[in-house]
């Protein structure tokens, strides 16, 4: 059995505790679990220094653990403004609020927050449970991840039908494209002073996303980095 | 793999859209006969020329219209419905 | 023995490094760089294959990736070319397609037998009697074939990549690398391919018999390779124009999907073989395979060679030949004069020079391995005869014949270019060139040195400019001098055996005999003589073609036109085309828990949903009994997550789906759910679903799981027609779903939640948000598969805890899960059809009595004009529950079974299954309307052909239990 079991004498009604949506397709046997934002996540695979130069050649890491908050309508973009949040002045492109969220305009009207480390704007946004014309809360459930290293664009290429280099993304633009098939969003990052692409497809295909990521990064000299990797 | 320009996203393979169909105005239901109806129902002109049509970007969730000439296949324009109802002028351009 | 000759100044050979192979049983050496044929002629073997038809011995004819009688096998790979593929220590080689061995093919006989073997011999011979034809087939296909197919072929992922650049330019030859490093140095990124293992093209191997263009290729490639910005891919080929310049670039590791702003095609051309009786006896070879053999692999073609020409090529290839140590017997020019100071440096070099002369036929030696002369006779060029009054032997080893040329154009032709036959120089060029394709070099009709290097800065210009950057543009240039290509050289011979195409063995007469059969339009022509249709796709033939044709029909070459030029360029492995094979799915967050408690999983759309939970050693139809049973008597849980789940948010909320579904929603009571049914423009019945009003601005929709990702788009579409004040969210994957079925399930629920779940507080078709098991849920109650059946919708993460809640109170309670293959029969069981299962593509609503969900007096809604027609018109076909006979034994019929009536077909079967609770078979069929009354009969004809008869009864066929 991979990822979790239930321990039926163990499961307390009081207890509710996620899973993320890539963990069926995790080694069972290597991988540590812990549990970050309620979710049981994968935070390390077969040591730091493994990953650690897996992150440096094509490193897949789970961060669906991250908080995220989804609003679309004509008005999001004045309600995220009334709440505070620096919002993307174009279509398709990001920014950082307050260097804690990650704030992405997904086309024109719809927006998809999500906390970085030490972020809280999107629990306390889902908080607010009014209801608003022309504000529509988008329920969201994403596998998102982080892909980094030297060979990330060869990846990349196998995988997804546009130039995604730097010099056809912009470093704050927001592409919805299709990934290994299926409707993804990508962007490209800077973590702790290094560059990464950021990827996010519906949680459902989280475990498919995950499997393919990994069974080429396996082929190309990287592999799976945990998320202690980037837990600082 | 041919390209196609969605006006929101930009310029993507074809392999990221979803054809949607000839771009057609229904005739009044209320007042057309059902022979009229039916024509518009079944009938297609497959006649190759500028056609509009209906596309769809599946990762943006993004309908369009496509100004695209069938015998060439050559997309000529794309825009929002949307767009181009609320300029009577392009419209009435064609 | 051996042919090999010292080091060539650029050879790609690496000598220091000794390979060791076998061909056919014999051990041979080569040196490291050497291909299959190279080292094989290097060690004096000449018989390296068979061709395809009349198993006559081949040699080597291009050695540029298109001697397709040269197809070896190592007993892994197939046909492996032998003229292109490198020799690897250790190899184990023979040829394919022979009986025996290749020098002693046991089917050689067929070669003597072929005037009774004429061009579409197969077709006419074996057509009749029907029945022999599977033992004529068997004979024919053992004798006439290529390799053995290795069935035990290992998969072998080969990489598919999409790349990027601004030029992508395809040949690396002179105007090719020109035309790249101009580009590279506008500021462009430049990707540059060429199939042959080193660039440089003819730069490389065509040099008259003097070493400074090697000197001009090191130049370039140093320039080239000074470039950041260009990438170079040899041994990769381009495969294939698709729209919107993309190019697959194929090599051993994968294929490079390359998407280029601009394209220069500088693909170079194929040398043409002339023809004449006994051309493709083993050391008769074009003059650029001579060159190549002693330039790349230090192999020298022949002792004693003759050069026979019709342009001035042959005459550079007569002094490479000199170079290589070849004994130049004789020029053979079929033209009244060749090139002046070619002329005079051959006659230098004490070489005779035959004018106005061709090949007659060259003379096999004893064994037919090889030359040992060729009749040389007059030729008159203008009437295209050989004058043989006078004919003479010369003695010889070999032939080198040049007579023209044909573009590489098949990307060109592939990109919808327009060609026009140029009749200064005797080849197809462009004209017309889409947008952003450009040509340059050979293919471009541009044949002198200086003139192709020239001709790759324009291309270049072109490209920079075509891609907004400042270039210079300029004229196009034109070829000077005598044609690089003879119009017509073809050496008529009463006796045959002139080949024209040696993939296929057709000789001129097959033609001939084609266009007397009626088959005179050259795509015609190739079907019916195969012309172009053997592994070399007619790279050598093609052209050679289209001119006998001309002749015949007495039309100028351009009123013959091409045939159609498709990918692949060459033969492309299957593995590159599958590359990594990607099967996109989905999976609840429940997943391994099915897994874990040993579910089936069935693919539904993209999902794998559990359809069933086997015990040990259970069969499927038990399991769903039992499954079904439990839901009966006690409680089930299934995971319905896969559901399609829409959110309508906004004031117009109601208004659209009122316009959307047949139904009626402005006046639905938050709280309340009502039934969604979805129809196309013409009426047809395309999906179903719940509506939960949540709030008056908020409704929560869950459709059938299949058909939700393409019911979302069009509403989608219609809100982009519509323009309402709302807001469509899809929360599919964003919120899971359990329903818990059963007389159970209320009171295991009741100890997760604070709901009042009483029927007069929540009644069938409500929906109520309330927290259960400490999760926000929206409850809705239904009566799908069961009158007491609560569907939690809950965020898909909170899914499993929830399931774990309602399993550890339930199981004192008999709650077990039940899959997507029970829930099909339960809904059976209670009597509702299945849009997609029990309708199809013609299926209105009036045909399965869903009469009551259409609301006719709304002012719209899609598909209500053409049900106000079809409502004018009687029923032909209507859709009722049925059963079979109590104890009935016989063959169970299954879905899709007809239903007869005499000797007609009045309907089918759209679901049946065995309900074990109520006893008997149950099940919906359509049929016509006068069966369609209670207590009706008709029957079904089952797979066995046995009719089983069915009566009507009403639903929900509960109340069909047998002791009911």
């Amino acid at each position: 059995m991979q990822g979790f079991d239930v321990n039926k004498q163990g499961f307390d009604v009081n207890k509710i505790v996620q899973v993320s949506p890539t963990a069926h397709a995790q080694s069972a046997e290597i991988t540590q679990w812990q549990i970050v934002n309620d979710m049981k996540i994968a935070v390390g695979f077969e040591g730091a220094d493994i990953e650690k130069y897996r992150k440096k050649v094509l490193g897949v890491t789970d961060v669906s653990c991250l908080a995220r908050y989804g609003v679309k309508g004509p008005q999001a973009a004045q309600w995220l403004a009334d709440h505070e949040i620096a919002i993307p002045a174009n279509s398709n492109s990001w920014t950082m609020c307050d260097q804690k969220t990650l704030v992405m305009r997904l086309g024109s009207s719809e927006f998809l927050l999500e906390d970085q480390w030490g972020g809280g704007a999107c629990k306390q946004l889902a908080a607010d449970s009014s209801r608003q014309a022309n504000v529509y809360k988008v329920a969201r459930a994403d596998a998102a991840f982080i892909l980094s290293g030297s060979a990330v664009l060869n990846l990349l290429s196998e995988l997804c039908a546009i130039d995604l280099s730097e010099q056809s993304l912009s470093s704050k633009e927001v592409v919805m494209t299709q990934v290994a098939g299926i409707s993804a969003t990508v962007l490209r990052q800077t973590i702790a002073g290094e560059p990464v692409y950021r990827l996010w497809c519906d949680g459902t295909y989280g475990a498919y996303m995950w499997q393919v990521l990994l069974d080429i990064a396996v082929e190309l000299g990287g592999g799976a980095v945990g998320l202690a990797q980037y837990q600082n | 793999m041919k390209l196609l320009n969605c006006p929101i996203n930009g310029t993507r393979p074809l392999s990221e859209f979803i054809f949607g169909g000839e771009y057609r105005v229904a005739p009044d239901q209320d007042s057309c006969s059902d022979a009229q109806w039916a024509a518009y129902v079944h009938n297609r002109n497959g006649s190759p020329g500028d056609k509009k049509e209906w596309w769809y970007h599946s990762p943006s969730g993004t309908w369009f219209i496509a100004e695209r000439n069938t015998l060439t296949d050559k997309v000529s324009r794309t825009y929002l419905l949307s767009n181009a109802n609320l300029n009577p002028a392009l419209e009435s351009a064609q | 023995m051996t042919l090999r000759i010292a080091k060539q100044t650029g050879e790609w050979l690496n000598r220091d490094k000794k390979i060791h192979f076998e061909f056919e049983g014999q051990a041979l050496t080569a040196f490291k760089g050497d291909t299959i044929t190279s080292a094989l002629w290097a060690a004096g073997l000449t018989v390296l294959g068979r061709s395809f038809k009349y198993h006559r011995a081949r040699g080597i004819l291009s050695l540029a990736n298109h001697d397709v009688n040269i197809l070896v096998t190592d007993g892994i790979d197939t046909n492996m070319r032998a003229d292109v593929v490198e020799v690897t220590e250790g190899m184990k080689l023979s040829a394919v397609n022979t009986s025996g061995s290749v020098k002693k093919d046991k089917n050689s006989y067929i070669d003597s037998i072929s005037p009774l073997l004429p061009v579409g011999f197969y077709y006419k011979a074996f057509h009749t009697p029907r029945r022999l034809f599977p033992f004529w087939e068997n004979i024919i296909r053992k004798a006439a074939g290529l390799g053995i197919v290795n069935f035990n072929y290992p998969r072998i992922l080969k990489r598919k990549q999409h790349t990027h650049c601004d030029v992508l330019v395809i040949g690396a030859g002179p105007s090719g690398l020109t035309a790249a490093y101009l580009a590279a140095q506008a500021g462009l990124t430049v990707t540059i391919v060429d199939e042959n293992k080193q660039a440089g093209g003819s730069l490389g191997y065509d040099r008259a018999g003097d070493a400074a263009s090697v000197a001009q290729l090191q130049d370039l490639l140093n320039k080239v390779t000074s470039q950041d910005n260009i990438t170079l891919l040899t041994a990769s080929y381009a495969a294939g124009y698709y729209p919107d310049h993309l190019i697959p670039i194929v090599s051993a590791q994968g294929i490079s999907k390359v998407r280029a702003r601009a394209v220069i095609v500088a693909s170079g051309a194929f040398e043409q073989p002339p023809v004449f009786r006994y051309n493709d006896l083993p050391a008769v070879m074009l003059g650029s395979a001579a060159q190549r053999l002693i330039y790349r692999y230090g192999v020298k073609p022949f002792n004693h060679g003759l050069v026979l020409t019709a342009n001035d090529y042959g005459y550079r290839v007569a002094l490479d030949l000199l170079q290589a140590g070849t004994k130049v017997v004789a020029v053979v020019d079929m033209r009244k004069a060749g090139d002046a100071a070619y002329t005079a440096k051959l006659i230098e070099h004490g070489v005779k020079i035959y004018t106005g002369h061709c090949v007659y036929e060259a003379l096999a030696s004893s064994d037919k391995s090889s030359v040992k002369g060729a009749v040389i006779c007059a030729y008159d060029d203008k009437n295209n005869l050989a004058l043989t009054s006078n004919k003479f032997t010369l003695a010889c080893d070999g032939i080198a014949m040049s007579a023209g040329w044909t573009g590489a154009s098949a990307l060109l032709y592939q990109a919808g270019t327009g060609m026009q036959f140029n009749y200064q120089i005797e080849q197809f060029i462009p004209s017309r060139l889409p947008d952003g394709m450009f040509a340059a070099g050979k293919v471009n009709g541009v044949f002198n040195l200086e003139q192709r290097l020239q001709d790759g800065v324009r291309a270049a210009n072109a490209a920079i400019g075509y891609l907004g950057l400042k270039a210079v543009q300029t004229e196009a240039i034109t070829h000077t001098g005598s044609s690089p290509s003879h119009p017509y050289p073809m050496v008529p011979h009463e006796k045959g055996k002139n080949f024209v195409d040696f993939d296929e063995d057709i000789q001129i007469k097959d033609f001939v005999n084609a266009a007397k059969e009626g088959f005179d339009n050259i795509e015609l022509m190739k079907r019916f003589t195969t012309v172009g249709m053997g592994p070399s796709q007619g790279k050598h033939s093609n052209m050679n073609a289209i001119r006998i044709l001309a002749k015949i029909r007495n039309l100028p070459v351009e009123k013959i036109g091409t045939t159609t030029s498709r990918p692949f360029f060459h033969p492309t492995p299957i593995g590159h085309l599958a590359g990594r094979g990607f099967h996109a799915h989905r999976l609840t967050s429940l997943h391994d828990w099915h897994h874990t408690h040993g579910a089936v999983f069935t693919d539904i759309g993209a999902w794998k949903r559990a359809a069933y939970y086997p015990a040990p050693g259970q069969a499927k139809q038990d399991a769903i009994q039992a499954e079904a049973m439990a839901v009966r008597h006690s409680a089930g849980i299934i995971d319905s997550s896969s559901f399609g789940k829409i959110e309508l948010h906004g004031p117009d909320a109601a208004e659209f789906l009122e316009r959307f579904f047949t139904g009626v929603y402005k006046t639905q009571k938050v709280g309340a759910c009502r039934y969604l049914m979805l129809l196309d423009e013409s009426g047809v019945v395309v999906d179903d679903g719940i509506a939960s009003r949540l709030a008056e601005d908020l409704f929560y929709l869950s459709i059938g799981t299949s058909n939700a990702a393409a019911v979302y788009r069009e509403m989608q579409r219609y809100q982009q027609m519509w323009q309402l004040n709302l807001g469509l969210v899809n929360v599919t994957g964003a919120f899971g779903a359990i329903g818990i079925a059963g007389p159970a399930a209320r009171i295991i629920l009741a100890t997760l939640t604070d709901l009042d779940l009483s029927d007069e507080a929540f009644p069938i078709s409500c929906v109520r948000e309330a927290k259960v098991a400490g999760v926000a849920a929206r409850v809705i109650r239904l009566s799908f598969v069961s009158d007491k059946t609560y569907e939690l919708h809950v965020p898909m993460s909170q899914v499993p805890h929830v399931w774990h809640a309602l399993m550890t109170v339930g199981e004192k309670h008999g709650l077990r899960p039940f899959g997507s293959d029970t829930q099909r029969l339960l809904r059976l069981e209670m009597g509702h059809a299945m849009p997609g299962v029990d309708t199809d593509g013609l299926t209105n609503p009036f045909e399965i009595a869903a009469d009551w969900a259409i609301k006719m007096n709304k002012a719209y809604f899609i598909g209500q004009r053409s049900l106000a027609i079809l409502a004018k018109r009687p029923l032909r076909k209507q859709l009722v529950p049925f059963v079979l006979a109590q104890n009935f034994a016989g063959e169970m019929p299954m879905d899709c079974n007809l239903v007869i009536e005499g000797q007609d077909i009045i309907g089918r079967v759209t679901s049946i299954s065995y309900s074990q609770f109520i006893g008997r078979c149950i099940g919906f069929a359509y049929v016509t309307p006068d069966k369609t009354a209670l207590g009706s009969t008709f029957s079904i004809r089952t797979d066995n052909g046995s009719l089983v008869t069915a009566t009507v009864v009403a639903t929900p066929f509960l109340n069909n239990q047998k002791d009911a």
